[in-house]
């Protein structure tokens, strides 16, 4: 028996489904375990052979796990569409120069709340985590607000605010995580897009900032393009390798694009620090993610 | 490559939908009657036999449903739905049609 406990329990770490499928899914399984059990007992079997041999018989259940992900991870088109929204939003944002629009900002933000809290009461559908990750966005930017504030305020956010800020966001991607990590890298994917954006702009260094916002405009909508197609063929395709790798693709289409459009505005140091923290933020999910499940 | 295998493998969805629309069944029931039919020439790899009915499932040909057994024992039965019935049809054409046609070529030839 423990046997079968054993493998349903590898079976369900490579499955990573809804709640709702993954149960049926389990209980379907356990039930063959169950029929084929009593077959080989009915054979003469003892209990101790039978249990390993009807596990064995069914074969593996990492291929088998992922043949059945496979079944249920291709999203709708209109998942798809929906799932890249938020990226397309801040794509026209800055293609139509409208981020100086109080109406604009406000309609975003008052969207990216809004489909938080229904995708996150309605069993966190695929859709949601870009989405969420615009929820973190405004964490992100009030820390570097504070950083180029003047007076005792970088140290604020140095000592109370960058402390609270990382365990908000380790929470938050612990518990996506458990879900499965590459929505996790998905969820993740603008924060180095926007850290790079704001550096180019380096804001405090070159005044008036928004002036030459308005040069680079175009670039920042081109990567907010490339970020919201990226997503959609992920909610696309079926096999996880290939979601992985069109998330690690975009990451180097995108800084590519930043260092066409920074004329050498970002250092050699700064660059190494933003491949390190795009790697980081795709692969830590992943690692952390085997962390949590050998413990 | 096993040619007998390949044979199956593309013919899996057309054997699943046939037995399912005959009765509905579950998948531990599904591979013994396949067995049983074909005098044990068909052989599903048990774990197989999952993946695809939850393809068939996710395509809408088939639905699944738990059951409880006079045994108490729950079992997720599949019925076949009008979609797969036919998509079914279809295929039992084209397949007769196919069968019919290879008949033709390897029969020895007469006259």
């Amino acid at each position: 028996m423990t046997t079968q406990l054993n493998y349903l329990d590898r079976f369900k770490g490579y499955l990573r489904l809804d709640t709702t499928t993954e149960s049926d899914v389990m209980r379907e399984l356990q039930a063959h375990l169950e029929d084929k059990s009593q077959e080989l007992r009915e054979s003469g079997l003892s209990e101790e052979d039978v249990s390993g041999l009807a596990a064995q018989l069914l074969g593996s259940p990492q291929l088998i796990a992922r043949q059945i992900y496979e079944v249920y991870s291709q999203g709708s088109w209109r998942q798809a569409l929906f799932a890249a929204l938020p990226h397309l939003l801040i794509a026209a944002l800055f293609a139509l120069h409208c981020w100086q629009s109080a109406t604009w900002l406000a309609g975003i933000l008052i969207a990216v709340i809004g489909v938080v809290i229904y995708g996150w009461c309605h069993s966190k559908p695929i859709w949601l985590f870009p989405w969420l990750g615009y929820c973190l966005m405004p964490v992100i930017a009030i820390g570097i607000l504070l950083i180029y504030l003047p007076g005792g305020w970088t140290w604020f956010a140095a000592v109370a605010y960058a402390p609270l800020a990382i365990i908000v966001l380790a929470l938050l991607t612990k518990q996506i995580i458990k879900k499965d990590w590459l929505f996790a890298s998905l969820m993740l994917l603008p924060i180095p897009i926007v850290l790079s954006w704001i550096l180019t702009l380096g804001i405090g260094e070159r005044l008036p900032w928004y002036e030459h916002l308005y040069g680079i405009a175009p670039w920042i909508a081109l990567s907010f393009m490339a970020l919201a197609v990226t997503v959609a063929i992920f909610i696309r395709i079926r096999q996880r390798w290939a979601k992985a790798s069109a998330l690690l693709t975009l990451e180097i289409l995108v800084l590519a694009i930043v260092a066409s459009a920074t004329e050498n505005a970002i250092n050699f140091w700064t660059w190494l620090l933003l491949i390190l923290l795009s790697l980081f933020l795709f692969l830590g999910p992943a690692l952390i993610e085997r962390r949590i499940r050998e413990s | 490559m096993n040619y007998g295998r390949e044979l199956l493998k593309g013919n899996t969805d057309s054997l699943l939908l046939w037995l399912i629309n005959y009765q509905p069944m579950y998948g531990y029931q599904i591979i013994k009657e396949l067995e049983k039919r074909s005098n044990g020439y068909f052989q599903f790899k048990e774990g197989t036999l999952y993946p695809a009915l939850h393809r068939l499932e996710k395509a809408g040909v088939i639905q699944g449903n738990w059951q409880r057994l006079p045994t108490g024992q729950e079992r997720r039965y599949y019925y076949i739905t009008q979609k797969g019935q036919k998509a079914l049809t279809e295929r039992l054409t084209v397949w007769q049609n196919f069968s019919a046609a290879m008949d033709l070529v390897i029969q020895p030839a007469s006259g």
